[in-house]
């Protein structure tokens, strides 16, 4: 029955009903982001939808399970056709691998969904996408309390008692959050700092202070037992528990490298897949703006072996020189058994050279080149280059297992960072940083002048003998230059980074993040210092920074950080080694000998391999193969290996060949992430 | 026409001479006087396990990489207690595939304790107080292919079966050895060659020595048998793996530029994986025992020069075992891994130590040196110190002597002489040398010897799994109601409760004792029991932590409030637990 009220009614309900189901529905398909950082389940939930409405492109797995009984998942994008996917090099994505880094799964999960929007970008190449790696240790960004934790569910007794887990955080001031604690102490080491009482520093005893607090996290010892939350939820850092220079001393870095699913199925998975051609980890440092640190001590440099004494009289070597790797494998070979093929990796283990720690000269190269170009993209997209130097890559860390290990191409991003303040501009004490130093030219640093250049080298800790004078004089007379001065101070241990530390200050990042809470943030992002009542001692004050907000920007925020900065990364992957058959040329030599030379070109920045994919062997050469009846090789194997092919290079195979009739033959050109391709020659008859 | 017929039966003789015998089905007793193949092995574990089902357990600890199963066969009297509450041995062999003689000792070592139970009372108190987990064949792959694949004196077959790029060619396992004479052994090959650089021996043409500068000679060494089945220069450069299942467990690991072998990444065989986790669920393990061949030597870590030498009281607990395995086994020697040999990384012996805090050891079985010699009685005495033995050595003096062995002891099984073939790319060459079941295995009529030594070796480190008894000292009464009651605890035996490295590295908690049953008000170790000097514990007084050496004792006080029974619980992962209940106070 239609009354003119019903009627409005009831369309106006259907309409509501529509429109409000129709919201439902788009955002279900739609990543929440914006509004609020998803869960690991919410994540799956639209890999799942993504999946169902991208079948034809997207695959999703589940890599592993983790302790917590959740799914580590593994997208797969590409194009399907007449080649399998494990054919066409891919990149390889892994985000938020230690779960304290949220913004980087949001990061992933953003990135997936222009993939799918953008066929170009998977057209020659295939995605491999994890976007939480550790989602244990994920999910704890969504717990209550809240507290900042990388640690995955493994139930693991850190304390070594009879109990696991039985000394967790404690939230005293009922804030949901799990904050510090200071306990008035007459042994205490922290004190206030001087107009900012919020920040706390250590009392310099040599200036005749004396601390007020002990400072700890917020808590009470659970078990009795005199230490405090040293037993908590967990677990394993999945983030550092892969094999490159594994702290087998940090009880949460696992019990081995791989002893977690999360890494060891990751690992597994990167072995199998040779078509990776690059890895990029999205998490808390970032290999586009700086290079993976140097400057560790134990590589050991094959140009200049010094054998150990113990084999030294035995093979004839002397103790007081160094060999180069060819001459000692010339003597090795001799005194091997007949018939027994050494190579470099049985006599460096044999001598017990020791493991590559820092990254390879010819490396860092192209690490420098991306890093410009990572810097012109943000004047381009209008981003703030100053900031705070990165996190340090950590020992035991995916990226450097990817790049030592695995010999790949390694990459990492940050998308947040805690604005920095501006410079004060004072003269006197402003003290150069080696970055700066690396950049500036000749010209400029002879510029700073004498007094300038003096305190610096003092503050850098430069040994006593290359005073101003000197050193001027050895750019002067071209025997040194800025970038290889800055190099040398930062082996020396001369680098404070650009947080130094001024004395009686507070440390200018916590500095900068109490700025950041006070303007951005509304003050939110520090708890104010209160009295709350511990049941031990007493009266103790609870405050300190709300966890995470450090390296999470506000969830209203996550789109407009992320949105500009998506396409860096496939601008990142363009530069991925990429080979082709240049040309090949015929020459006749006469009586059916012919001279084959074929060009290999890599259009790509990227070398292949990278010098330590070529160092650990790990990366296959380039393979050109000659297919093809009544050929007969005299110089050159048909199946003939070109070791590397530097970036915007070219290489040359080269085969001297004899036809008895004109015959085609077919060129192929294989790698294994680099591309193939394939040409055919003429041999004899017309050319 | 019957000449030729006596020759072919002759060579049919001899090659199968050199296979091993096959049993379609093993029975007890067993016989310690051949080999037993992978399938033999398994078989022989589930006649044991049959023969004895109220003390063994015969599980599957996983499978290799084709799938073969890995057996562990457990010896426990349950009468005595569940496997886990025990002191524990471990004893494994063969994770190298070709080093086959660590499976006999395995095997030998059960089917000897468990037939000398409720006969021997040594053995059988042993028995009733520890547990042994006995995995005779760790490569089952590797002893199978050895057995019946391409196998040589030297090795092959050592490697798990993961086909990796050993020459970087892109190309995987495709240079395998060529049996190309089809004797079942993997020999060399030699040319005539004047420039070869080699000469037949002057006293025993079987034999090769180096011609003198200048010298013209007889041959060339080719190397191994085999051809290049990849064109690509080199000869079986790419054999099947190379994967070294003793490198490629987590702890210590390098990758393979580093550490030879080590495969991928840690754990990467999936039979060494399941081992792993197989261990790891018995933390009841305090002493392990890893067999291969060869050399005569008992070793025991670090295996790497830059992990430090072991703590004091390790190294002493260490030197008592080995020393007394030297005197055991006639020819070997207790030696250090890294030092005496060489560094490796990611090897077993280094994972128990520091994943599991179990003490271990490797037995490199078989001195060729010592047991293959032809000399009399007063020759022996003359000969002195023998030089290391190594392949850089030269070795014609002990080869020409290994050769009479060989003649007149193991008539003529253990060398195969030199044999014209055709070869596709060299033509006329000849093949010959030492066959695949020698010089780092021991000719079967010495198998017997091997095995029961090495296995008393085990059964003395077993004999010294930690005993802990926990008795009271006295009960003093003090004023207002407090008493002191003094306790100790006494490891009667050479193995700690604990490694001082397991507790300096915090592997596992430690030994725990725990009081209740009245209020502890005061506790802690007595550093001085004649003047009452106690080391109280800040917290929680009733629990204390604490690890015994070797032969150790130590003596608790708890000072209690009030009267009843004080009960004492003495656990430890490793030590069976005990407990006391002492009355305090009067009683009325």
């Amino acid at each position: 029955m239609k009354t003119n009220f019903g009627l409005v009614s009831w369309q106006g309900l259907r309409k509501l009903l529509c429109f409000t189901a129709a919201l439902m529905f788009i955002s279900y398909f739609l990543p929440a982001q914006g509004a609020n950082y998803q869960t690991p389940k919410q994540m799956g939930e639209w890999l799942h939808s993504q999946q169902k409405s991208h079948g034809k492109v997207m695959t999703l797995e589940v890599l592993s399970s983790t302790p917590g009984k959740e799914p580590v998942y593994l997208v797969k994008i590409g194009q399907s056709g007449t080649e399998k996917m494990d054919h066409r090099p891919a990149i390889l994505v892994v985000a938020n691998p230690s779960g304290h880094m949220p913004i980087a799964s949001e990061a992933a999960i953003l990135l997936i969904e222009r993939l799918l929007a953008d066929p170009g970008q998977y057209k020659d190449i295939g995605w491999y996408l994890v976007p939480s790696l550790s989602p244990d240790a994920h999910k704890r960004f969504f717990s209550s309390p809240k507290v900042n934790s990388r640690l995955n569910g493994r139930k693991v007794n850190d304390d070594r008692d009879d109990q696991e887990g039985e000394d967790p955080p404690d939230d005293l001031n009922g804030d949901g959050l799990i904050t510090w604690m200071r306990v008035a102490d007459p042994q205490g080491e922290w004190l206030p700092i001087d107009g900012e009482p919020r920040l706390m520093r250590r009392a310099d005893h040599l200036k005749g202070e004396r601390g007020l607090y002990k400072l700890s996290e917020e808590g009470f010892d659970n078990d009795d037992d005199g230490q405090t939350n040293e037993d908590g939820p967990g677990g394993v850092d999945v983030g550092i528990n892969f094999p490159h220079l594994f702290p087998a001393e940090k009880p949460e870095a696992g019990e081995w490298p791989g002893s977690e699913t999360e890494s060891f199925n990751l690992i597994r998975f990167v072995a199998a897949h040779r078509e990776i051609a690059m890895t990029l980890v999205l998490g808390e440092t970032n290999f586009c703006f700086q290079p993976p640190q140097g400057g560790r001590r134990g590589s050991v440099d094959f140009s200049k072996i010094t054998v150990p004494e113990r084999f030294a009289s035995r093979f004839g070597f002397e103790t007081d020189r160094t060999y180069s790797m060819q001459e000692i494998m010339v003597e090795a070979q001799k005194m091997a058994p007949p018939g027994m093929e050494l190579t470099e990796a049985m006599v460096a283990s044999f001598l017990g050279l020791g493991a590559v720690v820092n990254p390879l000269p010819e490396d860092l190269k192209f690490y420098d080149e991306v890093s410009k170009q990572y810097k012109e993209y943000f004047k381009k997209v209008k981003l703030p280059l100053e900031r705070f130097d990165p996190v340090r890559d950590r020992d035991g860390s995916l990226e450097l297992w990817s790049y030592y290990h695995m010999g790949l191409p390694s990459f990492s991003l940050d998308f947040w960072w805690v604005p920095k303040p501006e410079k004060k501009k004072d003269s006197v004490s402003e003290t150069i940083t080696m970055k700066q130093l690396a950049d500036m030219s000749n010209e400029d640093f002879l510029a700073l002048g004498e007094e300038k250049i003096d305190t610096f080298l003092k503050n850098s800790g430069a040994p006593k003998q290359f005073g101003a004078a000197m050193v001027m004089k050895m750019v002067k007379d071209g025997q040194m230059n800025t970038k290889r001065m800055a190099e040398m101070m930062k082996q020396m241990g001369g680098d404070k980074g650009d947080a130094g530390k001024e004395e009686g200050k507070a440390d200018p990042r916590e500095e900068a993040l109490l700025k950041y809470s006070d303007e951005k943030l509304d003050k939110k992002g520090f708890v104010a210092w209160k009295k709350v009542k511990h049941p031990v001692h007493g009266d103790v004050d609870v405050g300190g920074f709300v966890p995470y907000i450090n390296q999470n920007p506000p969830a209203e925020q996550i789109k407009t950080i992320l949105d500009p900065q998506i396409p860096w990364i496939f601008e990142l992957a363009s530069n991925r080694a990429r080979l082709s058959i240049h040309s090949s040329k015929v020459k006749e030599l006469g009586a059916g000998l012919y001279r084959l030379s074929v060009w290999v070109e890599n259009t790509g920045l990227l070398p292949y391999p990278t010098a330590m994919g070529k160092r650990n062997e790990r990366t296959a050469p380039v393979v050109v193969s000659l297919e093809g009846e009544g050929i007969e090789c005299l110089s050159g194997k048909k199946r003939e290996l070109i070791s590397s092919v530097g970036g915007h290079s070219v290489a040359k195979a080269e085969w001297l060949i004899r036809v008895k009739n004109p015959v085609s033959i077919r060129i192929r050109m294989t790698s294994n992430y680099a591309g193939s391709d394939l040409k055919t020659v003429r041999i004899g008859g017309d050319v | 026409m019957t000449r030729q017929i006596g020759l072919i039966l002759l060579c049919f003789f001899l090659a199968t001479a050199m296979l091993p015998a096959r049993a379609d089905k093993v029975d007890l007793p067993l016989r310690f006087d051949r080999y037993f193949d992978d399938a033999e092995m398994v078989e022989a574990l589930k006649a044991l396990h049959k023969a004895y089902p109220e003390l063994t357990e015969l599980l599957e600890v996983g499978r290799s990489e084709e799938n073969r199963p890995i057996m562990c066969l457990t010896l426990n009297n349950p009468k005595t207690g569940h496997y886990l509450d025990k002191p524990a041995t471990y004893v494994d062999g063969n994770i190298h595939g070709n080093e086959i003689q660590a499976g006999e000792v395995c095997l030998y070592l059960a089917d000897y304790l468990l037939g000398q139970y409720g006969h021997n009372r040594q053995l059988t108190e042993l028995m009733d107080r520890a547990v042994f987990y006995i995995v005779p064949v760790v490569n089952v792959d590797g002893r199978h292919h050895f057995f019946y694949g391409l196998s040589s004196a030297g090795g092959g077959n050592r490697s798990l079966r993961i086909p990796t790029d050993d020459d970087n060619d892109g190309l995987v396992d495709e240079d395998m050895p060529d049996d190309l004479d089809g004797d079942g052994t993997i020999s060399t090959m030699r040319i005539r060659d004047p420039f070869g650089g080699w000469k037949s021996d002057s006293e025993d043409d079987r034999l090769m020595v180096r011609v003198k500068p200048g010298e013209l000679g007889d041959w060339r060494i080719l190397g191994e048998e085999g051809i290049d089945n990849d064109g690509d220069g080199s000869v079986n450069e790419d054999e099947e793996g190379y994967v070294d299942g003793n490198r490629n467990w987590g702890a210590y690991w390098q990758p393979p530029y580093v550490q030879s072998g080590s495969g991928e990444y840690p754990f990467s065989g999936i039979g060494i994986r399941a081992l792993a986790d197989f261990i790891r669920q018995r933390p009841n393990i305090c002493v392990a025992w890893a067999f291969h061949n060869s050399g005569g030597m008992v070793l025991r870590g670090p295996s790497a020069k830059e992990q430090g030498e072991y703590p004091r009281e390790d190294v002493e607990a260490y030197d008592f075992l080995g020393k007394n395995a030297e005197k055991m086994l006639p020819g070997y020697r207790y030696l250090i891994s890294w030092k005496d040999l060489y560094t490796t990384y990611g090897d077993f012996l280094e994972w128990m130590n520091n994943l599991n805090g179990t003490m271990g050891f490797v037995g490199e079985l078989f001195n060729v040196t010592v047991s293959e010699t032809y000399k009399s009685n007063q020759e022996m005495q003359k000969k002195g110190d023998d030089e290391e033995e190594s392949f850089f050595t030269n070795r014609i003096e002990r080869d020409r002597e290994r050769l009479k062995f060989n003649d007149h002891l193991a008539h003529n099984e253990l060398y195969k002489p030199w044999k014209k073939v055709k070869h596709p790319t060299y033509g006329e060459i000849e093949i010959g040398g030492w066959v695949k079941m020698s010089s780092r295995i021991p000719a079967p009529f010495m198998i017997r010897d091997m095995v029961h030594r090495n296995a008393a070796a085990v059964i003395f480190s077993a004999d010294h799994l930690p005993q802990v008894s926990l008795e009271k000292v006295k009960v003093v009464p003090l004023s207002n109601g407090l008493s002191r009651v003094r306790v100790r605890l006494h490891n009667s035996k050479g193995i700690p409760t604990m490694t001082a490295m397991a507790k300096l590295k915090r592997i596992y908690p430690q030994d725990m004792l725990k009081a209740s049953g009245l209020k502890v008000v005061a506790a802690g170790p007595v550093s001085d029991e004649y003047t009452d000097r106690v080391d109280y514990k800040a917290y929680r007084p009733e629990l204390q932590f604490l690890r015994l050496n070797a032969f150790g004792s130590l003596i608790y006080d708890f000072l209690v409030e009030g009267s009843g029974t004080l009960a004492l619980e003495y656990s430890s992962v490793h030590a069976k637990n005990q407990s006391l209940k002492i009355v305090v106070g009067a009683v009325n």
